[in-house]
């Protein structure tokens, strides 16, 4: 959020050098995961390096926005790569379901009788 | 944001106004008995789910806890603030809602965005849950709740939401916080369910993100499901052959990418899993075979990486082996 792009950028090549030491390849002995197989389907484009940077910029975000360190370990272990890089581009923005405040019913009440009454028609087909 | 926000709220005003003089009611359809399924109830309430009154801004966790427990999970909301809440945001991002019921041994399903979807799930018996939007475009006040059942003779949906453990909503009502909200809408399965409304595509993609964490007895009743609802889909078998291989049944597993192979032959993925299935059985020359005609160069990653290790491994052992294989290689694959 206030951190300077340099610095992310900084912790995404530490974080994926640091991933990297770790690691062999994408690939182990064995059979493939079921889910390359399926992204593999769809043509998606899902590189080892980018959703390492991700999974470093989803880290570096949850810890900011006040997720208990330990747990931020946990989350981010729990996400595939899609989720990783949905969460890594809007975070910020994406919905975020909260509290249904009694202000916001108000407005909602307005809402409703604009539709009812025809005012407004948000069914309308697209 | 605060003085841009000003004008669409005049307009907004205005609209209002509008409304008012407006005020000859025009009269709607009704919602919910226009986009009921052929077959189902006219009347749902699954009145055995469970109810968690919500903390402040805890909609998420407690809206999760309903629907998981549902599915016979073992957990509370205060279990899934760490799981899902957000603080800095004041609530929960759906796809952390959407990935969390994967820790508890669940699938997740995002319904399609169409109402019927939400009807026949609950007709099956599964509540479902949905996010509201009760903002506007430029104030979006986001909620999550869970519809339990609906009544098509008075168009009312009976949703768990907030600190209300039963409450009715007119479906255009619902309807509006629903569409404002994206129409976005999820269960959660049991290993082994298909949802009522059940796209296999999407199934498929939610069984191979629950394979990941879950053990072989459990990814194997979700493929399962799917072969014997959609056998002509090549995934299901694959994802029931590696549940197979997990487990160290190797024939087993065999067996099942073979018939993936069979529905579709360029499955490169299946292939290289039958071979390694087939190395595994100490058959390593009829592994070969399999991926003798590959090009491997063509492939890319990580399956080029696979069908290379698979290779080198197949070499290493066909190298090793002194004696022929052994003749029950014959009848395997």
């Amino acid at each position: 959020m206030k951190h300077s792009p340099w610095r992310k950028f900084a912790v995404g090549i530490l974080s994926v050098a640091i991933l990297n030491l770790g690691m062999t390849g994408a690939a182990s002995a064995g059979v493939v995961d079921t889910a390359d197989l399926v992204v593999t389907d769809r043509a998606a484009d899902m590189s080892v390096v980018r959703t390492q940077l991700d999974r470093a910029e989803v880290r570096a975000q949850m810890e900011e926005m006040g997720v208990d360190a330990a747990a931020v370990e946990r989350r981010v272990a729990s996400l595939n790569d899609r989720e990783l890089h949905r969460l890594a581009a809007d975070m910020q923005n994406a919905p975020a379901g909260g509290d249904a405040v009694w202000i916001v019913g108000a407005v909602f009440i307005v809402l409703i009788i604009l539709e009812l009454t025809g005012v407004i028609d948000i069914f309308k087909k697209t | 944001m605060k003085k841009r926000a000003a004008a669409p709220a005049a307009r907004f005003a205005f609209l209002l106004v509008s409304a008012g003089l407006l005020s000859a009611c025009v009269t709607r359809e009704p919602f919910i008995p226009a986009h009921l399924p052929a077959g189902a109830q006219h009347v749902v309430e699954l009145d055995a789910t469970p109810f968690f009154p919500q903390d402040k801004y805890q909609c998420g966790p407690a809206a999760l806890a309903t629907v998981l427990v549902a599915s016979k999970a073992d957990t509370t909301p205060d279990a899934l603030v760490p799981v899902v809440y957000l603080p800095a945001r004041k609530g929960s991002l759906q796809v952390e809602m959407q990935a969390a019921p994967r820790q508890f041994g669940r699938l997740s399903y995002s319904l399609s965005r169409k109402l019927e979807s939400i009807l026949e799930e609950l007709a099956a018996g599964r509540p479902v849950l949905v996010l509201h939007n009760y903002g506007l475009s430029f104030w979006p006040k986001w909620h999550y709740a869970v519809v339990i059942g609906y009544d098509a003779a008075s168009d009312k949906f009976i949703l768990r939401s907030g600190k209300k453990r039963r409450t009715e909503w007119r479906a255009r009502t619902f309807m509006v916080a629903w569409h404002n909200g994206g129409r976005w809408a999820m269960v959660v399965l049991r290993p082994g369910e298909t949802p009522a409304s059940a796209n296999p595509t999407l199934y498929l993609e939610a069984a191979a993100d629950f394979e990941r964490g879950a053990s072989p007895a459990d990814s194997r009743l979700a493929f399962d499901a799917a072969v014997q609802r959609w056998p002509e889909q090549p995934v299901a078998w694959t994802g029931r052959g590696t549940a197979e291989y997990r487990a160290g049944n190797y024939s087993g597993a065999a067996r099942d990418y073979a018939a993936a192979l069979r529905i579709d032959p360029n499955n490169i993925g299946a292939r290289n899993n039958l071979a390694q299935s087939l190395l595994d059985l100490g058959c390593p020359a009829r592994a070969l075979e399999q991926l003798q005609a590959v090009n491997i160069d063509a492939l890319g990653s990580p399956l080029k990486e696979a069908v290379l290790d698979t290779r080198k491994h197949i070499d290493a052992a066909i190298a090793s082996t002194l004696v022929i294989e052994p003749s029950r290689c014959a009848s395997q694959f």
